[in-house]
């Protein structure tokens, strides 16, 4: 391995045990006050900390779903309802022959996996507020079923809970139960937004589009998500149910489920900390005066207001001091398009990407028609037009967001299924795009590793228990994306959070993201709109030893000097149609595209 | 239940350590704490309000005549808001936090059945006038008794007025969505059909539906011709009894004795809706022959009157049962000191406390104190001062 | 039993309608779905009991104070939960925000007002008759909206204003249109019409705190079956939820009606996400 590459890789791992180390810090200190809890807290304190370490439980695989998928599932006292019912029941043998507590508790993970799905689920059909609202009403409707469903839950007279054998029976070795547990499913969650399946799902939420250019496929993301988060909720659900002793419909109230919600938002979404110490704060907030008892969901709610329109980071956010250094100014981006050959193999295969006959059209709108194109590896083509001419669009329809009326894309011959954008990547078919698609929240490195997400082989379980693939998942898409940051020139602001980055950062950020994939072809959406002069000048020089390494580059631009100096080949639309196309001499001195385009 | 070695060790060990972080010694005059866990907010508010009158009157005068043997009471109290989740908490911190002698309350049977074994397990003595029948067991829970009666013996009152007396055999049985409304229903319509009377419709429905409407209309479709509602909920009486009137429906509304509270008569749409309304209550705390109260309670209205004690808005035998309790419990405590093992030892022999609403006897294996026979239905328009006639055709 | 049916049925139909269009005027203005839209309906109930049950104001005066609460309630809403959000990239915070302001007002309801629910005045000193007031004030309140709104939108210039900004803000902007005060003015009269409602059905419903999540995902269906901003699909949807609500209550009793109508909503909804009458989506890249 080279210098470079070598420089990648133990600097990769210089800041990655650095930055373990202190992330890890304030769970270590968690965990001694923790285990050393007993030592200090009365009896009364002991039932406040085991409920604290019971919601976070639930909160800890809402979080991955609230948190870092985005999901604003807001009715999940529904999963809370069923793992209690489902424990207790099982556990009292009123129904069924009595069941271990442990197997009930086992049991009730598995029924809560299945509901979580099923509750989960019209996320992937339904807009933002409509998926709230359903869960709203799932909440409900378990409720409902609770009081209704007589012969079994007891109706409003309810069930007895679990009651825990032996080291657990008594007040602290249930706590140290319930603590156990919320410590291990820290860890697993902990795991989990480390890997390339934490990130994945940031990338679904802040930047959707990206996430699927870079073969991301929401859905069995989702599922995943949903199954491990319905587990956790009613494994919390048993808990509560031996901490309540006795539970009926009425102790499973929306002010629960918003109490779960809110310590997530509290916390800082696409954080593990933040909503920790969120639910540990919701928990022991009303227990410290008991006017605040009744005022308990009023003041969540102003605490979600604020932090919505002041610090929307959250906690994580106050405590990410790392990112509050001041970035130098008058920072340069300088390329090494020398470090491409370490990236790309060698050897390339002779791939063809042709549009043939595209037509496309919105509502009356012909936004493209009858339209050929060829990008041929190791070239670089250019796409020029005024605004409006299309060329965003054949883009979009190449890179499977649009599906076109008539035509098709072939590569190598066969043609792509229209809208199976998170196939592309697969293909080795990489994007940017127009404005940057990027998680603000996450570093430029976790960004540019998001594009490499199809590479890991490590499954959601094994991220889950931080198993060796998914170890060296992790420290290959590090290694690489350091490469590829090196690369565009951005690796010296490789932690910093990504919305700290100037707009012509960010570009290259995209690029080294896009790279992570040593596409076969790489499409660039404006590339150059912002830089200045002579980062567009770095910029081509950089697309062109892209090229040079076996890549068919597409760029859409407006620039026409950049077109122009690393160009193998232009062509020009006017209104969705061909106006030209040819070399850049050709195309310069081209009659019709100066009248229309360039002018002079 | 039998506790096991650990489970003593270990309680022992928290009460070590709890009393190693309490004040060093306990002194002479330092208060006796008594925990107190009622529903003062929330929907099932009602009862709460009436007996928190009667508990705060008692533990004054306890105090103002120099409290027990010198000490005086310090009640602490943790309002349930109607939430069993709340009570636990409370309960948790009465026994664990704030070292009470004894618990009264919580006074909803739906936040009890969360309550009682939670205090059972910390070995704290308990007393709450909660209905739900198993509430108490001597076995299960040693240390915790009821003064006020069960549901068997309301139901038995309650089901042999409207067979017997009323004379109707088919009744619709209702109740709301809590703990205590699913209990009653459960317990009452078997002992209804033990009656031969035919249960034409049963049902739990959500308190908070302002629209009844569909189930009356499905009860007198069954052909209902009485109405047995059993819920502490006033808001959700007074519909039951406004859409009975509205339908101008004539059947009689017999059952639980919130029907007669002055919150639920506040709710009516027009007074004569009370008309043919007949709750439940108890015969030391009603107007006998001649209109007048037994002495005792005379005299005790006349105490509230003097503390300007309101009661035209709740239920008097709400106020006596709270008046009574620390009374009683005061009285064990005076006898034999604030030990929990040594009150809930005075207490299993205590034979006809005196109360106001009730004579209280407990045994070993008997922890309702109440007596049956002093259970009867009242008319519910005939309310005055919060205390009622006796229903026609009841023999006294 | 069928009489009932239908006369609760359509005037509470009426009144999720109403919400609905309450969750659309909103909408319209700011392509955000407001949680405060079932809110504003339990205010309308709270605040009508309380003015002229609990102070004695008169009839007039009393309702039109409740619909100025409405109306500065909604326009609290876009300026602190709405207008902050928009500037963002995050297009989701609109739902925490406007969210936690809902949770807000009823929460301080709940403490201030109780959690009990209280009877609503009864208004108009006449007999319960077969049509009673409490069937055909929503019915009236609804017809009322949907013909005021039709008016406003096709007679006047500010009505006009509203859909152009519905239309294309973009657009909008760039004639000159002042956005923000014609946000605001959406908001307020948003709020006068989910007060309307919530006063127009306060002797249905009753004046409780617990109304506002109810009537927060009642009055959010007729809009996903309706069509987003679609105020007829709203009618139409919301009374049709009203008669089936209602039916299922009368034939299997409520906690099953409630099992019955989410079903149903949720069904319709993962076949059409759009609504039985909307429209799909837009571009995304």
């Amino acid at each position: 391995m080279d210098a470079g590459a070598k420089l990648g890789h133990s600097r990769a791992n210089v800041l990655g045990s650095t930055s373990t180390l202190g992330t890890a810090l304030p769970f270590l200190v968690l965990l001694l006050v923790g285990i050393g809890f007993p030592l200090f807290g009365g009896g009364y304190w002991g039932v406040i900390a085991t409920r604290a370490c019971v919601y976070w439980v639930l909160v800890s695989g809402l979080n991955l779903v609230v948190g870092f998928a985005g999901q604003i599932a807001i009715g999940w006292v529904a999963l809370l309802t069923l793992g209690a019912y489902t424990t207790s029941v099982l556990a009292a043998g009123n129904v069924t022959p009595a069941f271990p507590p442990y197997l009930a508790l086992a049991i009730a993970a598995t029924v809560g996996a299945v509901f979580g799905l099923i509750i989960g689920l019209p996320a992937l059909r339904l807009r933002t507020f409509y998926f709230a609202i359903t869960t709203l009403g799932f909440a409900t409707i378990v409720t409902q079923v609770a009081l209704a469903w007589q012969s079994v839950t007891g109706g409003g007279v309810g069930v007895p809970g679990p009651i825990f054998p032996e080291p657990f029976f008594s007040q602290w070795g249930f706590y140290y139960f319930c603590f156990g547990l919320a410590a291990i499913c820290t860890w697993m969650t902990a795991n989990l937004a480390n890997s390339r399946f934490g990130r994945a799902l940031t990338a679904i939420r802040d930047a959707e589009v990206a996430a699927e250019a870079s073969g991301i496929s929401k859905p069995a993301l989702l599922v995943s998500v949903f199954l491990f988060s319905g587990a956790t909720a009613a494994v919390a659900g048993g808990l509560f149910a031996a901490l309540q002793s006795y539970i009926t419909p009425d102790a499973f109230t929306l002010d629960l489920s918003v109490l779960f919600f809110i310590a997530i938002l509290i916390g800082g979404r696409g954080s593990i900390l933040g909503p920790l110490l969120g639910t540990v704060l919701l928990t022991v907030l009303p227990e410290l005066a008991a006017p605040l008892v009744a005022w308990s969901t009023f003041l969540y709610a102003v605490l979600l207001l604020v932090i919505v329109l002041a610090i929307p980071g959250g906690i994580a956010e106050i405590l990410d001091f790392k990112n509050r250094r001041p970035l130098a100014s008058g920072r340069a981006i300088i390329p090494r398009p020398d470090l491409i050959k370490q990236l790309f193999n060698p050897a390339r295969s002779a791939n063809t990407l042709k549009v043939e006959h595209l037509a496309m059209s919105f509502g009356g709108v012909k936004a493209i028609d009858d339209l050929d194109l060829e990008i041929r590896p190791g070239q670089v083509h250019g796409l020029i037009g005024p605004n409006g001419s299309g060329k965003t669009t054949i883009l979009n329809v190449i890179s499977g967001y649009y599906a076109q009326q008539h035509g098709a894309v072939r590569l190598n011959g066969a043609a792509l299924p229209a809208l199976a954008r998170h196939q592309r990547a697969r293909l080795k078919i990489a994007r940017t795009f127009q404005t940057p698609r990027i998680v603000g929240s996450a570093s430029v490195l976790q960004n540019v590793m998001i594009g490499g997400t199809i590479d890991g082989e490590g499954t959601f379980v094994e991220s889950l228990l931080s198993l060796p693939r998914h170890r060296r998942d992790e420290a290959m898409l590090r290694a690489t994306a350091m490469l590829a940051l090196a690369t565009v020139g951005l690796d010296g602001l490789a932690m910093v959070r990504a919305d700290r980055l100037q707009h012509s950062e960010l570009r290259f950020t995209e690029i080294a993201r896009a790279l992570m994939l040593r596409p076969a072809f790489l499409l660039l959406d404006e590339p150059a709109a912002g830089l200045t002069a002579e980062e567009i000048e770095r910029l081509g020089a950089l697309l062109l030893a892209i090229a040079q390494a076996g890549t068919g580059v597409l760029v859409v631009e407006h620039h026409p000097d950049l077109i122009f100096d690393i160009c193998h080949h232009v062509t020009v639309l006017n209104l969705g149609r061909l106006l030209a196309a040819g070399t850049p001499a050709e195309i310069r001195s081209h009659r019709e595209v100066v009248n229309a385009y360039l002018g002079g | 239940m039998s506790i096991t070695r650990r489970q003593a060790l270990g309680s022992a060990g928290a009460a070590i350590a709890a009393s190693s972080l309490a004040k060093p010694a306990i002194a002479a005059n330092e208060p006796i704490r008594v925990g107190y866990l009622p529903a003062l907010t929330g929907p099932s508010s009602s009862t709460g309000i009436g007996i928190n009158r009667g508990i705060q009157l008692a533990v004054q005068e306890i105090n103002a005549a120099g409290g027990i043997n010198g000490r005086q009471i310090e009640l602490i109290t943790r309002d349930t808001q109607s939430d069993p989740t709340k009570a636990v908490n409370g309960a948790a911190e009465l026994s664990h936090g704030q070292n009470v002698s004894v618990v009264f309350g919580p006074v909803n049977s739906g936040e009890s059945l969360a309550v009682v074994p939670l205090l059972a397990r910390t070995n704290t003595p308990q007393v709450h006038p909660c209905w739900v029948d198993t509430l108490t067991d001597p076995q299960k829970y040693p240390m915790c008794f009821r003064n006020a009666p069960t549901n068997q013996q309301i139901g038995a009152a309650a089901n042999r007025y409207v067979v017997e007396v009323l004379k109707r055999k088919k009744v619709a049985v209702i109740s709301d969505t809590t703990g205590y409304g699913t209990a009653s229903v459960n317990a009452y319509v078997p002992m209804l059909q033990a009656k031969s009377a035919e249960v034409v419709y049963q049902g739990n429905v959500d308190a908070a539906n302002p629209d009844l409407k569909p189930e009356l209309l499905r009860m007198q479709s069954a052909g209902a011709e009485a109405i047995m509602p059993w819920s502490v909920n006033a808001g959700f009486l007074s519909r039951i009894i406004n859409t009975r009137g509205n339908m101008g429906w004539d059947v009689p509304i017999v059952g639980q004795t919130t029907l007669g509270s002055g919150q639920t008569k506040a709710l009516l749409e027009k007074p004569e809706y009370w008309a043919k309304v007949y709750p439940n209550n108890f015969r030391n705390v009603c107007y006998g022959a001649g209109g007048k109260l037994p002495e005792r309670t005379a005299a005790f209205v006349d105490r509230l009157k003097n503390a300007k004690i309101d009661m035209g808005d709740t239920l008097l035998w709400w106020i006596a049962l709270g008046y009574d309790s620390p009374r009683m419990i005061a009285e064990a405590m005076k006898a034999v000191g604030p030990e929990p093992q040594k009150i809930v030892s005075y207490l299993n022999k205590l034979k006809e406390f005196p109360g106001v609403y009730g004579d209280i006897t407990f045994s070993p294996d008997q922890h309702n104190g109440y007596p049956d026979e002093e259970v009867v239905m009242v008319e519910a328009n005939s309310l005055k001062d919060g205390a009622f006639n006796l229903a026609p055709g009841y023999s006294s | 039993m069928v009489e009932s049916i239908v006369s609760t049925g359509v005037a509470i139909g009426c009144i999720y309608a109403l919400i609905g269009i309450t969750y659309n005027v909103m909408f319209s203005a700011s392509r955000v779905f407001s949680f405060t839209a079932g809110t504003l309906g339990m205010l309308g109930g709270v605040l009508g009991s309380l003015f002229i049950a609990q102070m004695g104001v008169p009839l007039v005066a009393g309702f039109l104070l409740v619909l100025a609460a409405g109306a500065l309630f909604g326009i609290i809403t876009e300026i602190v939960a709405v207008r902050p959000v928009l500037k963002s990239l995050d297009q989701h915070l609109y739902v925490l925000s406007t969210l936690a302001l809902a949770l807000l007002a009823q929460q301080f309801t709940a403490i201030e007002w109780g959690t009990e629910s209280r009877p609503f005045p009864r208004l108009f000193d006449i007999a319960r008759g077969g049509f009673d007031q409490q069937f055909w004030m929503p019915m009236l309140a609804c017809a009322a909206v949907i013909i005021g709104l039709e008016l406003l939108y096709r007679y006047t210039l500010v009505g006009r204003a509203f859909l152009a900004i519905a239309e294309d803000t973009y657009a909008a902007r760039a004639l000159g249109l002042p956005e923000r005060s014609l946000r605001m003015a959406s908001f307020a009269l948003a709020g006068v019409i989910g007060a309307l409602a919530g006063f127009a059905g306060g002797e249905m419903l009753l004046a409780f705190f617990g109304n506002a999540p109810i009537l927060t995902f009642y009055g959010f269906v007729p809009v996903a079956l309706g069509g987003m901003g679609n105020n007829r699909g709203a009618v139409v949807a919301g009374v049709l939820l009203g008669l089936f609500q209602q039916a299922a209550n009368f034939l299997v009793g409520g906690i099953f009606a409630s099992v019955a109508v989410f079903t149903v909503f949720i069904i319709v909804l993962l076949v059409r996400p759009e609504g039985l009458a909307g429209a799909s989506l837009q571009r995304r890249v």
